[in-house]
């Protein structure tokens, strides 16, 4: 049996190498790009083998290109360190934005106050373990579920000390609620003045488009425009007590007639710097005011020109 | 507008913080849509795209009244629906027959769209040979200079990429490559060479898609084997494997275009590595430190203050050839003299 023929067919296959020039390798993205010209001939005479051996040239071009990153040993074997890719592809959401800034983060950045971790676990003396700063058998309850607790001389009859420590943990925790909610509306009321302005739009143009008899159930409808949702007739009951109705028609006035009710959390929180000025004079002034503080500086000039006389 | 829902309970929670836009992103996940009517080629072909999609695909099994290029909406619906981010539409009518559309969006809005008409598909089951195991990265293929240099193709290229792999990898096991996507196109007819000089909005228009090449998609799976040490590649066709030409297209909005391609800012410790703006002759070695090497340029040694001797002076003749300059040097060296003396002591 010849097999002469075959290991030469064989071995001018392996000769067969990538001489190709014009090839366009970007390893982090996995493709290649071979910008040659296409072979008009091979290609007319058998499309497939010309395709393959195409692809050939360019897979064992890339495939010599990922075999020289450098490697990273992991359990399941050699991980080569892929590079950036150079082929800019688009995104398919926007870029995340950044949190707004709570009020103390704004306050730590000014007076460049590092941010620490605080450990979860505490030394726990009387049990010589380390136990929970909080949650289920947590350290701060220790006062309300202690068998034995110290009471004042001067306590009520009906003291009890563990509801009173438990009043005091549940407030600490309603404090926290409350200043997250007003970090919630400063960073709402920070939005650009392009979406505030949106926003309005957006609420004035569905408050008139329900403002008919029918509730716009009948309007003439623009192209384009969207089925409003959430919107529910509701109607009044016929026959009601004077007192109610005395009571709805006064606040209908009274809507109409007074003011808007201010926004409790300024847009800015104060001035919006990291020093709050009004608490700043409260305790120059030592709680008398901005006025008294004036008065005072004055005041003291005043003794001294006398002095001098 | 789909309704804005709030999370009620941690793992809602999770789901929604998932499908928030994140710094680095998955995957885009594909829609198969087919339209009223759809051939078996097509149904055939959208079958095995998906399969080589998987699992980043959602198969839609019901027909739907879609036509992407006069009505966007229920694409953006379904998209912020599934949160998945391409479409293939199959649509098959008289006028073009077996079509398929790409669609890529955008911030749940389309970004740009493509449309090919298969002209010739083969399954993967006429090839009897080794598949690849799902959900693998395949390496991508391009050959012709048009996907360079003609705007369709560039489109094409760029939409092909997506759909195959989108996703940015730090690093991948030489074990896991295990097929190649190849995309080919035939020889470029005379009139799109020296398409730049004739202005790229003529070769755009509909009627001219006549005249673009075909696209030849073809699937291999890789065998490496290594020989004298150079590793060698041998190729099996796989399948599936498709003939196209290109039809329809809408390139995207360049404002949005913009938009998406926006990229983060580079982290601190990647700048030191030597990412983006590149900073030569830095480097951090073994122990975390940062190292620079400076290049100083070749010094002058003609310049050089050797030790002053009687006999080694220029001789007055010497000195009066040379120019003013000259001169004024030496009276500075003279100046600078007694300073350094001074600093020795």
């Amino acid at each position: 049996m010849d097999v002469s023929g075959i290991l030469q067919e064989q071995a001018e296959k392996r000769n067969v190498t990538s001489s190709k020039q014009n090839l366009e390798i970007d390893v982090g993205c996995l493709a290649v790009t071979d910008s040659n010209p296409v072979d008009e001939n091979d290609y007319s005479a058998n499309l497939e083998d010309y395709l393959q051996s195409t692809a050939r040239e360019g897979v064992q071009a890339l495939i010599t290109s990922l075999l020289s990153l450098p490697k990273q040993q992991t359990p399941d074997g050699p991980l080569s360190l892929l590079p950036a890719p150079t082929t800019q592809l688009p995104r398919q959401k926007p870029l995340p934005k950044p949190k707004p800034p709570t009020k103390w983060e704004k306050f730590a950045a000014a007076k460049g106050i590092q941010k620490t971790r605080r450990e979860k676990k505490v030394w726990d003396e009387e049990k010589q373990d380390w136990v929970d700063r909080w949650g289920w058998k947590g350290k701060n309850k220790e006062k309300e579920e202690q068998w034995l607790s110290e009471v004042p001389a001067n306590a009520d009859v009906d003291h009890n000390p563990s509801q009173v420590a438990r009043a005091e943990r549940k407030k600490l925790i309603a404090k926290n609620e409350r200043q997250r909610k007003g970090n919630e509306a400063r960073a709402q009321a920070n939005t650009s003045e392009q979406d505030k302005r949106k926003n309005e739009i957006e609420k004035t143009l569905a408050s008139t488009r329900i403002s008919t008899a029918s509730m716009g159930k009948f309007d003439k409808k623009l192209e384009g425009e969207k089925k409003l949702r959430g919107i529910k007739r509701k109607f009044d009951p016929t026959e009601r007590s004077v007192e109610s109705e005395k009571k709805s028609a006064l606040a209908l006035i009274s809507k109409i007639d007074g003011q808007p009710k201010k926004a409790k959390i300024s847009p800015e929180g104060g001035t919006g710097d990291a020093l709050n000025v009004r608490k700043a004079v409260r305790f120059a002034s030592k709680g008398k005011g901005g006025v008294a503080l004036a008065q005072g500086q004055t005041g003291k000039r005043q003794k001294g020109s006398k002095r001098s006389k | 507008m789909l309704r804005v829902v709030k999370a009620r309970n941690a793992r809602s929670k999770r789901a929604l913080e998932a499908r928030e836009p994140k710094e680095v992103e998955d995957p885009r996940t594909a829609i198969f849509v087919k339209c009223t009517s759809t051939g078996e080629t097509l149904n055939r072909a959208m079958k095995e795209l998906m399969s080589l999609k998987r699992p980043n695909a959602i198969s839609f099994s019901k027909k739907n009244t879609v036509r992407p290029f006069e009505d966007t909406s229920s694409l953006e619906f379904w998209s912020t629906k599934n949160d998945a981010s391409m479409f293939v539409v199959g649509q098959s009518t008289k006028k073009r027959p077996d079509g398929l559309t790409f669609v890529r969006m955008y911030d749940g809005k389309v970004l740009d769209m493509c449309e090919v008409g298969v002209d010739k598909f083969v399954s993967m089951d006429e090839f009897k040979t080794k598949k690849s195991t799902p959900g693998h990265r395949p390496l991508m293929h391009f050959a012709s200079e048009l996907f360079d240099t003609h705007p369709r193709f560039i489109q094409l290229k760029s939409m092909l990429l997506d759909f195959f792999g989108s996703e940015v990898l730090e690093g991948i096991h030489m074990s896991g490559v295990e097929h190649v996507i190849s995309v080919q196109l035939a020889p470029t007819p005379d009139g799109l060479n020296n398409a730049s000089s004739v202005g790229l909005t003529d070769v755009l228009k509909d009627e001219d898609t006549k005249n673009l090449p075909k696209v030849h998609i073809r699937s291999y799976t890789i065998g490496l084997t290594t020989a004298n040490r150079a590793p060698h590649v041998e190729l099996t066709p796989m399948g599936p494997s498709f003939d196209l030409s290109l039809r329809r297209t809408k390139d995207a909005d360049p404002e949005m275009w913009k938009q998406a391609m926006k990229r983060p800012k580079l982290k601190k410790q990647d700048v030191e590595k030597g990412l983006g703006k590149k900073k030569k002759n830095l480097e951090v070695d073994e122990m975390g430190d940062l190292r620079g090497r400076l290049h100083l340029g070749k010094q002058d040694l003609s310049k050089l203050q050797t030790r002053k001797m009687k006999g080694l002076k220029p001789s007055a003749n010497e000195v009066g050839d040379d120019d003013d300059d000259d001169d004024d040097d030496e009276d500075e060296d003279e100046e600078n003299e007694p300073q350094s003396k001074r600093r020795k002591a």
